[in-house]
């Protein structure tokens, strides 16, 4: 119950953040104009026109997550609006998880603005609106819970300029781990310490790259496929994706459980 | 000492608790708080007085569990402040408490209600019932942001009541409050111990807690030197008394101002101040000699800030030498004894 009471109130406090709009304007914007940059584009207008649309909704939900959540929790110290909060009779978890869902559920209402958005723009100028566009949206949502995951751990222990550098980071390594193991492969010969120091790195690093099916979405329509990856495939970067978020959280709740205020 | 607490006795109480802080490599640790011993009754108005950085809001974080001790145990009503259950016998406010400033302040109260456990129509009457009482009913429904400091410390006292709970802390509540603010504070605060609510409250203005509290704990570098009831501690002796006598002009008698500790003239009376009664009445008979008329005698006491600046100055630092000492001492003379007593009192279950 404390944890939802606390979700609630941090979903009030997020839509009142000016960059939320911003951010979603620009989303709005970019989905917009996708249709101009597919007219200069190589190839089918269309195909450009949905591909941007998706990389939009999902660019914009990661930088909603990193610029407000990295934030979240030092705010709550810096303002110390968290004393009259740790006083009352709930446990740190429940104010931790209360965060992340608060900023979890605005992330997912802005999504799916964008995505109606997304959708009703696609029908607006005849491209097809597949049940594959819909999977990649899905796997998106579910990165963002990891992304959101990432940004409330820095939070709970550092300063938002730090939480926002080391989130930005991870974000950003997480989506070229496919690179790394890659990068491992051609080592192998020449230098097998680093190989298995990609390797390390590539199943402690978020493996973001698992939800981008962007590509695979937008071709489907052209290859006659429903889907743009198979629905056992799916579930298993679901259970990917929830597990990290549920490590990640745990982490964050076990930072934030041992810190003085 | 025994570390357990009877659940009957007190409604605050601490055993050895001690907070050292590391501020990070290469730096010192501070102890803030030695081996503190707490006691405090139920149904009584506490203070808990000290200097800045004495160790009050130390205490005050440990209690509502924002800090976790460094060694040591604290109870509230029975229960170990560490489980989240003791905090539903607690309400508190902090020092200049801060809000969201985009909620109301109907909001804020409900917000507050419902993560103490309270819900629906109830809370909502019950959230109205404190803004009205406390004087903020025209603005019930302005956002935080907008709150001048002295609406916030209402409201901020508001939260911390609206569950009813046994114990309410209070970490400098008249700071920064104008003397209307400052009243309704008290007085709130008698009204909770009336209605059999246990109030500890630190401040620095001492006229108010000499004024309220029913008991006082005045702590220095971490360690208690001294607590009672007001009464007890201050020293029941005429320190000084004050005459006032007429038909003494601004010039005044030299002789007196001589003999006496301090003689001046207030624009209608002349005044002197004599160390004790004896002086005081030879002086009173020298000016009667020299025309004056005595219009008034007041024997003063030793006030609290006076005692306080007592027990905090030199005569406190000797105290606590002394406790020091004699701590070392008995820990050098009996380590068994000593370490199996550390053993026993964190094997004690919570009460």
């Amino acid at each position: 119950m404390s944890v939802w009471i606390i979700a609630l109130n941090t979903f009030k406090e997020a839509v009142r953040d000016k960059i939320l709009y911003v951010l979603t304007v620009f989303a709005i914007l970019l989905i917009l104009v996708s249709r101009g940059i597919g007219w200069v584009s190589y190839g089918g207008e269309l195909t450009v026109t949905t591909d941007l649309g998706l990389m939009a909704i999902w660019l914009f939900g990661a930088l909603i997550a990193i610029f407000i959540g990295t934030g979240m929790i030092y705010k709550e110290i810096d303002k110390r609006t968290l004393y009259t909060i740790l006083s009352k009779p709930i446990n740190r978890w429940q104010f931790v998880l209360g965060k992340y869902f608060g900023l979890l559920l605005t992330i997912y209402v802005n999504l799916a603005v964008l995505t109606a958005v997304f959708f009703g723009y696609l029908a607006m100028v005849g491209a097809p609106v597949t049940l594959a566009l819909g999977q990649a949206l899905a796997l998106t949502f579910v990165e963002m819970t990891v992304v959101t995951a990432l940004a409330i751990f820095f939070s709970s222990a550092s300063t938002p300029v730090l939480s926002a550098i080391f989130t930005f980071l991870l974000f950003t390594i997480g989506q070229l781990t496919k690179w790394v193991v890659d990068l491992g492969s051609v080592l192998q010969q020449s230098a097998p310490w680093a190989e298995k120091m990609l390797l390390a790195l590539y199943r402690v690093m978020p493996n973001l790259h698992n939800f981008n099916i962007r590509q695979e979405a937008v071709q489907a329509h052209e290859l006659h496929k429903a889907l743009a990856i198979s629905p056992g495939e799916t579930l298993n970067v679901v259970l990917y994706g929830l597990s990290y978020t549920a490590a990640l959280l745990l982490a964050a709740i076990f930072v934030f459980r041992r810190r003085n205020f | 000492m025994t570390i357990a607490a009877d659940a009957n006795e007190s409604a605050i109480r601490t055993r050895a608790l001690r907070m050292v802080y590391h501020p990070g490599l290469m730096q010192r640790s501070k102890v803030a708080l030695h081996s503190l011993n707490l006691d405090v009754p139920r149904a009584s108005i506490y203070g808990f007085l000290g200097q800045n950085g004495a160790g009050k809001t130390s205490t005050i974080k440990i209690l509502v569990a924002l800090q976790m001790a460094s060694a040591g145990r604290a109870w509230i009503m029975g229960t170990d402040v560490i489980h989240p259950a003791a905090r539903q016998h607690i309400g508190f406010m902090p020092e200049n408490p801060y809000f969201y400033e985009y909620l109301t302040a109907i909001e804020t109260l409900v917000f507050y209600g419902k993560l103490s456990g309270m819900h629906g129509p109830s809370l909502t009457k019950k959230a109205d019932a404190l803004i009205e009482q406390f004087g903020l009913k025209q603005s019930r429904n302005t956002r935080m942001g907008e709150f001048s400091k002295g609406m916030r410390q209402r409201l901020g006292l508001a939260q911390a009541v609206l569950h009813e709970p046994a114990v309410v802390i209070l970490d400098e509540p008249m700071s920064g409050l104008d003397p209307l603010g400052r009243r309704d504070i008290r007085n709130e605060i008698l009204a909770l111990r009336d209605r059999g609510c246990t109030v500890f409250f630190s401040s620095h203005i001492l006229g108010d807690v000499a004024d309220i509290c029913d008991r006082v704990c005045i702590i220095h570098k971490g360690q208690h030197v001294a607590e009672g009831p007001i009464s007890a501690l201050l020293n029941q002796k005429v320190v000084e008394v004050e005459m006032a006598f007429s038909g003494i002009g601004p010039e005044g008698l030299p002789r007196l101002a001589e003999q006496a500790r301090r003689a001046w003239h207030d624009g209608r009376l002349y005044r002197l101040l004599a160390a004790d009664d004896d002086e005081a009445l030879r002086l009173r008979a020298e000016a009667e000699a020299g025309g004056g008329t005595l219009r008034a005698m007041i024997p003063h006491h030793e006030s609290l800030e006076e005692y306080f600046v007592r027990v905090t100055g030199e005569e406190g630092e000797l105290k606590l030498l002394l406790d020091r000492a004699a701590e070392a001492a008995s820990k050098k003379n009996a380590p068994v004894e000593g370490e199996k007593a550390a053993e026993a009192e964190e094997g004690a279950p919570a009460p």
